[in-house]
């Protein structure tokens, strides 16, 4: 038994100091108290002293505003940086619409889930007509897009970017610029003309 | 150094806690005996199942994982989302409640034997501190000795292997919230790819390390906010570590001719012989032959060490030993008590509430919205309403919805896909347009859309309203 109090030769302490304080036989001493949790608390008192000065008084540091405000502007920096380095304008949609496997995508899609107001042919039911030269929100490719990505909940066209996704709508789009001016017969004509011959591409 | 000597147990102050109130280190001394045999065989399993649940598959996902991110939960085969959180509530009060009963019947052995912090700390940290340097006494001796070129050695493989097994666990810790696939590719790349999981890995690996290598008895004693709760959850029918005073005093060694047999001095003497086993092998320093008291985490150390030379000593083991207060006092011990009736009913009460609402859990979520902007259009000879059923899959696998409608034959509803098959949690939004003709047109009326889940057979039906101008 090598391992007893006896070997190491440590010496009993002195009862910690009696406040005198007794509650129901529980004595309160007054020990002190361990450094580390000492320095914790300090530490506290000191760090929120500091960032008070830092954020209230010398107003030195961003706000949560700001800082929500600085980050809204990164992302925005953001997305036009990726806007311009894969730019979805009027000519990559029409780009799209000449493969055939977006346009087979973009097909199912539409069958699925447009043709139900706009028709299995795009000839127009509760939808209007989509393969005639006339749109009702505009005829460029992006309008389009557009159209299909935030809806025009007025008049009952759903806001379809955050059900199928940036990736479905494209496919769509490009879908829609296989069909359009190919006059199916159904709904009559609605909205303004749109000419592509005149605006091949719509720039 | 005289802070390196362990001083001797008081009731009146923490054998941790220096006079000048520097932390002493707690060196306590090796032991055997049956409970470290089973700690040692308890601790292997719980490492294994603490570390190895986020990487255990069930049903192909994660035995647990809290994607905090996506807010994606996968718990012991099931798959949770947001919509689920309120079961949270059932979870940690069945969880506070156990404690609770588990505390009034059997005091600390979460503590002394399921905690985390005692499961690493004795079974890994100190291990290694043992292996490298040493025994108690070796270790005692090394404290005090001056800063050597060994002793500087010695340290720096200790410290090292503490990093090491640090950044492990926290890596480990880290696969609770982030999958195995993605834990991967982020050891792999640049940290400034994820520099918030990079900065929150290493903090914790830091806060590991100081609590293991340093801060170790003193999170029980001081900081856990569970160890500090015990008093108040215990009775003298709860069963803690104890000492038989009974049996044991009054104490005292016995001379060399007593030991042999031959001459007896006269004064009677307990069973405890005062060698201080007790106490060396001790975690947190105290004396259990002074009471229960708030250090003690219930590591049975000291029943082992005592058990030894009680065998040694050809006397009967048990002096120190699992038993409650009214047990060492020689009395009978109640099991039955009003809070373990009380705390046993919360317990089942909590269960309960999960289990109901687990069972209930539907396998899909249906809401139906009207469509922002105007409640009704009017379109030439026609009233349209337009709503948006948003579709929630629950289920751990993918389901496939049916929509039909109960409606009056005039209204004319459209929607576009009647089947949607969709994947675990997968949500989606499909339009729904209702046309009545002007000439049929009364007042509002009710319509009813039903969705049902082929798999499960559940359905569900919504009641909605059609609405248009006023006549």
């Amino acid at each position: 038994m090598a391992d007893t109090l006896a070997d190491n030769g440590a010496v009993a302490p002195a009862d910690g100091p009696d406040t005198g304080h007794d509650y129901d036989g529980i004595r309160e001493l007054d020990n002190r108290l361990p450094n580390w949790w000492l320095a914790s608390l300090v530490g506290a008192i000191v760090f929120g002293f500091a960032y008070w000065t830092y954020y209230q008084v010398f107003h030195a540091g961003p706000t949560e505003m700001a800082a929500y405000h600085a980050e809204l502007a990164q992302a925005e920096r953001a997305a036009k940086a990726l806007q311009a380095a894969h730019p979805l304008d009027d000519a990559t949609l029409v780009a799209m619409s000449k493969k055939p496997a977006v346009v087979a995508a973009g097909s199912a899609t539409f069958h699925s889930t447009c043709a139900a107001c706009h028709g299995a042919n795009a000839q127009g039911l509760i939808g209007p007509n989509l393969t005639d030269a006339y749109w009702i929100h505009g005829g460029r490719p992006t309008e389009i897009l557009h159209t299909v990505t935030s809806g025009v909940p007025a008049k009952g066209m759903p806001t379809w970017g955050p059900v199928l996704g940036a990736t479905r709508v494209q496919q769509v789009v490009a879908y829609l610029l296989t069909i359009r001016d190919t006059d199916v017969p159904g709904k009559p004509p609605q909205g303004q003309l749109y000419q592509t011959a005149i605006a091949p591409g719509g720039k | 150094m005289p802070a390196a000597l362990p001083p001797v147990p008081s009731l009146d102050r923490l054998a941790s806690i220096g006079r000048d109130g520097s932390h002493l280190s707690i060196e306590p001394a090796d032991v055997r005996g049956r409970f470290v045999r089973w700690r040692t065989a308890l601790d292997a399993i719980l490492i294994a199942i603490y570390l190895g649940l986020p990487f255990v598959r069930i049903h192909g996902h994660p035995a647990v994982q809290l994607d905090i991110a996506t807010r994606h939960f996968f718990l012991f085969g099931g798959d949770f989302n947001a919509q689920d959180g309120f079961r949270l509530v059932f979870v940690l009060l069945a969880l506070g409640a156990s404690l609770l009963f588990v505390t009034a019947l059997y005091g600390r052995v979460w503590c002394g034997w399921a905690c985390p912090q005692t499961v690493f700390l004795e079974g890994v940290f100190r291990r290694i501190e043992r292996w490298i340097d040493g025994p108690r006494a070796t270790r005692l001796r090394l404290d005090r000795a001056p800063w050597t070129l060994p002793k500087l050695a010695r340290r720096a493989l200790k410290h090292t292997a503490y990093t090491l097994i640090a950044l492990i666990l926290a890596h480990a810790f880290l696969a609770y919230f982030v999958s195995f696939p993605e834990l991967t590719e982020m050891i792999r790349r640049d940290p400034r790819q994820h520099l918030t999981a990079f900065v929150w890995t290493m903090a914790i690996a830091g806060g590991l390390y100081f609590d293991f290598a340093f801060f170790r008895e003193q999170m029980c004693i001081v900081l856990c906010p569970y160890g500090r709760l015990q008093s108040a959850l215990m009775d003298k029918d709860s069963l803690i570590i104890g000492y038989d005073e009974g049996r044991g005093e009054p104490r005292g060694r016995l001379t060399r001719a007593e030991r042999k047999g031959t001459r007896w001095t006269g004064a009677p003497k307990g069973d405890c012989v005062d060698c201080g086993r007790c106490v060396a092998v001790c975690p947190t320093g105290i004396d259990i032959r002074q009471g229960s008291q708030l250090e003690c985490v219930g590591c049975a150390r000291c029943i082992d060490a005592c058990d030894d030379v009680m065998r040694k000593l050809g006397r009967a083991p048990g002096l120190i030993r699992y038993d409650s207060e009214t047990g060492l006092a020689g009395q009978k011990r109640r099991l039955l008590r009003g809070r373990v009736l009380v705390y046993g009913a919360l317990v089942v009460a909590a269960l309960g509430g999960l289990v109901a609402s687990t069972a209930w859990r539907a396998p899909f979520e249906a809401d139906l919205m009207r469509i922002e902007g105007a409640p009704y259009v009017l379109d030439g000879g026609v009233i349209r309403d337009e709503y948006e059923l948003h579709l929630v899959n629950k289920d751990s696998v993918p389901s496939r919805l049916r929509l039909s409608a109960e409606a009056p034959a005039s209204l004319q509803l459209t929607i576009p896909q009647r089947s949607i098959r969709l994947e675990p949690l997968e949500d989606f939004a499909v339009p729904i347009i209702a046309t009545l003709p002007r000439a049929d047109w009364k007042r509002s009326f009710e319509f009813e859309l039903i969705i049902s889940d082929a798999a499960s057979g559940q359905t569900r039906e919504i009641d909605t309203q059609f609405l248009g101008p006023m006549q």
